[in-house]
């Protein structure tokens, strides 16, 4: 165990040894500003005052060389060697809502979504924590690195957390994942973590965009939504990009909401549409955000927005948001991965 | 090193392709630093001074709600106050973490009264 001092603040908490200073702080409800947790979204920022530290990785997109220059490490990249003085920002919607924390998980089963995408649904003992649209750290054996995936269910008490996650062609994480593990075999899991919650508060329409397994996160949020008090006229416009029409997933899981087909819609695009298939296709063609500024246009400008998926797709809506329907980013809501 | 004013909004002064809007004076931006304007019914403009040259971008930044004349600036870039993001001023390309959504920069020009416009198009 060491201690961590927070400059500027009467605060002191303690970190375990093989903890890294953000999570040890989120662990003891501070909000330090976070959203990925691993390295690349640039918001753990802090400086070392005194002390030593173990820096995990790097090679990290989150620091650039002028932060580097000016001394600046990622909490979420850090480990303590001794006693720390450090200063880093917080903010109150990083405090989290229940405490993150790690346990055992063991696989029970799992479902597949479409040719590439499976649900992994792990039993821990303790009651599944966590807010709509979070994420939780995995630790798998064989696998090393520990990763982020994102939840699809609602918190519960039964401990059950359901993650649905895209095979990486040749990605050595997947292929534990999806070829070796079995059921009754125990991971690791840290969480829950994430800023991109659902905000129950907010009386907007909502739109999710999802591509790839940023489908979990999303149906997370829309099955929030729905189990949410709200006014009656809310809507919900859940918009999923792929590839190929083999790709779509989505519209079967959402189907079960009451709200489905009249203030839930689902709308599919896919980009190449005879990519690897003869099979027809009806639907949406392009790109996701371009077929959801076809399809609610200025009612855009309006809407609180939830986005997961492969960068260049989030990057791309959220280009568009900001720039052409002056969507402001507080309204925006996503971990960025990249 | 940040002001606030504001300032009426005086379009189409001086007629053709040089019609623009006036955001402030030149000499009211301190050299190496920043002038944030209000112009009515408009986001908040930073008006930055590099070395003489005078650029106009918004002032807000494209991660959070920061204004950006309250950042540092260094090398021609301005670090938001917020979350340590950072922007080229002149291009308004975003060069840190977590900001990655381009600054809006204006096209702008000084007078021979040393008046700043900007060109505002639809």
């Amino acid at each position: 165990m060491h201690r961590i001092t927070l400059s500027g603040t009467e605060s002191v908490l303690t970190c375990a040894e093989e903890d890294v200073i953000l999570r040890a702080g989120l662990r003891a409800g501070m909000g330090f500003s976070y959203e990925c947790n691993v390295g690349a979204c640039g918001m753990c920022k802090f400086e070392l005052l005194d002390g030593e530290v173990e820096v995990l990785r790097h090679d990290t997109p989150g620091l650039s060389e002028r932060d580097r220059k000016k001394g600046r490490m990622l909490a979420c990249q850090c480990r303590p060697k001794t006693d720390c003085t450090i200063k880093i920002r917080q903010e109150a919607q990083c405090v989290p809502k229940s405490l993150p924390s790690r346990q055992v998980a063991r696989l029970l089963e799992t479902v597949d979504i479409t040719h590439d995408i499976r649900e992994f649904r792990f039993q821990a003992e303790r009651p599944a924590a966590f807010r709509a649209g979070q994420y939780a750290m995995l630790t798998v054996p064989g696998l090393g690195q520990e990763r982020a995936y994102s939840l699809s269910n609602l918190p519960n008490d039964d401990g059950l957390w359901c993650f649905q996650i895209r095979r990486v062609p040749g990605g050595a994480g997947t292929s534990v994942l999806f070829d070796q593990l079995k059921q009754g075999d125990a991971v690791m899991l840290d969480g829950a973590y994430g800023l991109a919650h659902l905000r129950e508060e907010t009386e907007r329409d909502v739109v999710c965009i999802a591509g790839g397994s940023g489908l979990a996160p999303m149906l997370s949020i829309a099955r929030g939504w729905s189990a949410a008090p709200k006014s009656p006229s809310r809507r919900l416009d859940f918009f999923y990009g792929g590839r190929e029409p083999r790709d779509i997933c989505g519209e079967s899981l959402l189907r079960t909401l009451p709200e489905f087909g009249d203030r839930l819609q689902f709308h599919a695009a896919v980009s190449a549409p005879g990519a690897t298939q003869t099979k027809q296709w009806t639907g949406h063609v392009g790109y996701v955000h371009e077929v959801m500024s076809a399809v609610l246009g200025e009612a855009l400008r309006e809407r609180e927005f939830y986005l997961a998926g492969p960068p260049p797709m989030v990057q791309s809506t959220l280009d568009m948001l900001q720039t052409q329907y002056g969507v402001p980013p507080e309204r925006i809501h996503f971990d960025r991965f990249f | 090193m940040s002001t606030v004013m504001q300032v009426k909004p005086e379009a189409a002064l001086a007629g053709g392709s040089c019609a623009g809007v006036r955001v402030c004076l030149a000499a009211q931006v301190p050299d190496g630093g920043s002038h944030r304007v209000e112009l009515p019914g408009r986001p908040a403009l930073a008006v930055f001074n590099l070395d003489g040259q005078i650029h106009v971008t918004d002032d807000r930044c494209t991660h959070g709600d920061a204004s950006l004349c309250d950042g540092e600036i260094e090398d021609g870039v301005v670090e938001c106050p917020y979350h340590q993001g950072a922007f080229d001023i002149a291009t308004g390309k975003p060069v840190a973490a977590p900001c990655s959504i381009p600054l809006r920069v204006y096209r702008s020009r000084v007078d021979a009264e040393g008046v700043v416009y900007i060109q505002l198009e639809q």
